[in-house]
């Protein structure tokens, strides 16, 4: 190809054919556009010659959705600008190019300060506005700040805070993509809706793309896997979540909240995990304000307890004394300190009904002790990548294998039995955290060589059976990529897929657009 | 043992934010902590009481709302606490300030050590520890980073030193100020807040300590801060071009100009 934008893949580009997955791809050409324009460019010239095209932003994702399955690369890294905001009824919105990098963006709504040149005259007023109003925030928080914005939107990231907030999804009011053949699409909140199953989207030229939207029912809990469907939709659901499969979102408008006045953080230590268990089904519904429930099992507290030993980097991190089985976090988003006081004292009373003691519980009413709280939750994924990264050396075939899974509330002591008995008679060795509010946990396989690293992965599979079974998705939050499209034919069957794939072929024709995302192409479909 | 600590109410963030019109740091209630040093105080205190028995006192002179930050530290394990608050203590120096405090101490009875963090994080004078221990005429260490030895009667202690660590044994009662090496902080319990907000509080005025007022607050400060300011951290960057020795008169004349 001898468009400019477009460069042949050398040496100098080798990772960008990886992403945090660790999954290797291999691609012909990649191209950094810094326009929505030159997006329309690259895509039309990748059309006419039938290249494959995958996106990526900061290649943070698990799934390996950014790997390149040959074709070109289109790194939206370049286009980091915020370029509009909107003040409408007490709300603020903003207008993102898609590589804005999470931790930038929370860094200039908190400090207020953005790169005004180029806005327009409503913006600059909106922006005065803003300056002299309180404190806003968005709130998807997916661990890895330095994620983009697009690379959210694809993926509908989550994070802790999603248990009271909900995932990216619900904070997202305009998405413009551009499609494989150049033209644009935007959809906005309360716009074009669906009639039943039947979808007809609108293109910015006034051009239709008619499509049959899957028939599936979607799970009830935490969901990242596959299309977003349901009768009389709204369409903007479809772009959110796609995977990079529909087509290049090329800008994003987020809805900002206002900052809660009192964030309190409390950490209740658990003799055992069934204790634990029972408090997390004890306290929701019936504790107001909780914005985040995480968990961290006995595995990921040995890890923990061993790595602030060895490493002076982790000497920071509390001290677990040996009875300490399972940790429960507990974040507090409330108005007043009184209320986050009351607030604070309904998670004692739960958790002494669940058999635990108020005695042994870690508050925190400040910064400084929320950031301690919040470097002991990062520490423990951190940990056990380097513990992998010691295994690896020995056996180079093993990777971390880590599942994102989730289920209704009503089976949350099931899925935990099912990965307790599973994993016991399978001999393998775990580290399981995340967000146990919403019945989503990552249970992180340790394996110590190849032969229980194939035999996790068979694992794996078993578990997404059981847990669709149960209702559940196969992946909560990470999104499906590559690594999961297995799954995603096992909770859904066939049948879904197919139509997932006639979707897909509606908005991209000749499926250029992140080939190997979500399913495979099947030929007459 | 009984044990008093000293706590002061410091800005939360480094970023202190000085008010361009008075010139004095803009003190938000809401944001303010107690000083990082003397969270170490605080805990090592505990420790102590845990290990040998007693009582800990958190004592602070300070505005009202300093209260909320001695019943924090009183979420921390501390029991009991002293605030010292008036309108005549206002503006005090760290002559001023220590004299207020050895009120205090001696309001709180014969105690056997007193604990300070090493210094507070936004006057960084580290006076404070030393000034108190002249003003009750008993010894002091600074800088202590290890007790290693604790009793009723005396303690041995490691501190850090200009050419690295010293071993100091002391007899009680005497003062210690303490560094970041020494604990790692606890945080609260449930039990300790709930505990911390019941518990009964002692606030004291100037008068109530039985203070010289001449010796309080500003009148009693012979520190006079000529100036302060917010240092200018602004960067400029000046792209050079030109041939290679324009560029070099160019940079040459730029350095005379901020020499």
């Amino acid at each position: 190809m001898d468009l400019k934008l477009i460069r042949p893949m050398t040496e100098e580009f080798a990772e960008y054919l990886r992403d945090e997955s660790r999954s290797v791809g291999s691609a012909e050409h990649i191209a950094f556009p810094r326009t929505q324009d030159e997006i329309r460019e690259i895509l039309k010239a990748c059309y006419a010659s039938g290249e494959k095209v995958t996106v990526q932003g900061a290649r943070t994702g698990l799934a390996a959705a950014a790997v390149p399955y040959g074709g070109c690369i289109v790194n939206l890294n370049k286009m980091n600008r915020v370029t509009a905001m909107r003040h409408e009824g007490g709300d603020y919105y903003i207008t993102l190019q898609p590589g804005v990098v999470l931790s930038e963006l929370k860094k200039m709504i908190g400090s207020k300060k953005f790169d005004t040149t180029d806005w327009d005259e409503a913006s600059n007023a909106a922006y005065v506005d803003f300056c002299k109003d309180g404190e806003f925030f968005f709130s998807p928080d997916p661990t890895e700040a330095s994620a983009t914005i697009g690379g959210m939107v694809c993926c509908n990231a989550s994070g802790a805070r999603s248990y009271h907030y909900g995932p990216t999804r619900g904070h997202i009011t305009k998405v413009t993509m551009v499609l494989s053949d150049g033209r644009t699409l935007t959809e906005t909140r309360g716009g074009e809706c669906a009639n039943g199953y039947d979808a007809v989207f609108t293109c910015d030229d006034g051009s239709k793309i008619s499509a049959k939207l899957p028939t599936y029912e979607m799970p009830k809990t935490k969901n990242a896997s596959g299309y977003y469907a349901a009768k009389d939709m709204e369409l903007i659901d479809v772009l959110i979540g796609s995977d990079g499969t529909l087509g290049v979102v090329s800008e994003i408008e987020v809805k900002l909240l206002p900052l809660p006045q009192i964030i309190w953080g409390v950490s209740l230590l658990f003799e055992n995990e069934q204790s634990s268990l029972r408090f997390v089904d004890q306290l929701r519904g019936s504790v107001e304000g909780v914005a985040s429930v995480e968990f961290f099992d006995s595995g990921a507290l040995d890890i923990l307890r061993e790595q602030k030993k060895k490493s002076t980097a982790f000497s920071a991190l509390p001290v677990i004394e040996p009875f300490v089985n399972t940790v429960v976090y507990v974040e507090l988003h409330c108005d007043t300190e009184e209320q986050a006081q009351q607030r604070l004292f309904a998670v004692g009373d739960a958790f002494t009904a669940a058999g635990g003691k108020e005695e042994n519980s870690w508050v925190a009413r400040n910064q400084s002790d929320l950031d301690r709280l919040m470097f002991f939750r990062h520490a423990v994924p951190e940990s056990v990548n380097m513990l992998i990264d010691q295994r690896k050396q020995k056996d180079p075939t093993i990777t971390k294998l880590g599942a994102d899974m989730s289920v209704p509330d009503a089976h949350l002591f099931d899925v935990v039995k099912m990965y307790r008995d599973t994993l016991k008679e399978n001999n393998l060795e775990s580290a399981t955290w995340g967000h146990v509010g919403n019945n989503h946990l990552h249970v992180n396989v340790l394996p110590n060589n190849g032969e229980e690293y194939a035999r996790a992965k068979e694992l794996f599979k078993v578990w997404a059976a059981n847990v669709s079974k149960m209702g559940g998705a196969v992946s909560a939050e990470h999104g499906v990529g590559k690594l999961k499209a297995a799954f995603l034919t096992i909770m859904y069957g066939d049948r879904h897929i197919d139509e997932m794939r006639a979707l897909k072929r509606a908005f991209d024709p000749k499926w250029q657009l992140g080939v190997g995302n979500l399913f495979t192409e099947k030929e007459g479909i | 043992m009984k044990i008093i600590v000293c706590i002061k109410q410091v800005p939360s963030t480094n970023e202190v934010r000085m008010d361009p019109v008075t010139k004095t740091i803009i003190r938000d209630s809401r944001q303010a902590v107690i000083n990082p040093f003397d969270t170490y105080a605080i805990e090592e205190a505990v420790r102590l009481k845990e290990q040998l028995g007693g009582t800990v006192y958190a004592m602070s002179m300070g505005i009202p709302a300093t209260e909320r930050l001695l019943r924090d530290a009183m979420a921390r394990g501390v029991d009991k606490s002293l605030l010292l608050t008036d309108r005549a203590f206002a503006g005090a120096d760290t002559l001023a300030t220590s004299y207020a405090l050895s009120l205090g101490a001696a309001q709180l009875g014969d105690f056997d050590l007193i604990i300070c963090g090493k210094m507070a994080v936004d006057g960084d004078t580290a006076q404070i520890g030393p000034e108190l221990s002249a003003q009750l005429g008993i010894p002091f260490i600074t800088d202590v980073c290890e007790i290693l030895e604790a009793s009723e009667k005396k303690l041995r202690c490691k501190k850090v030193t200009d050419n690295g660590f010293a071993e100091v044994e002391i007899t009680l009662p005497a003062l210690i100020t303490v560094s970041k090496d020494i604990n790692m902080p606890r945080f609260p319990s449930i039990s300790g807040v709930r505990f911390s907000l019941t518990a009964p509080f002692r606030s004291c005025t100037a008068a109530d300590v039985g203070a010289d007022t001449e010796r309080c607050g500003l009148t009693g400060s012979p520190t006079q801060v000529v100036r302060s300011f917010t240092p200018d951290r602004s960067h400029k960057a000046q792209p050079l071009t030109g041939s290679m020795a324009e560029i070099a008169d160019a940079a040459l004349k730029i350095y005379e100009e901020v020499r």
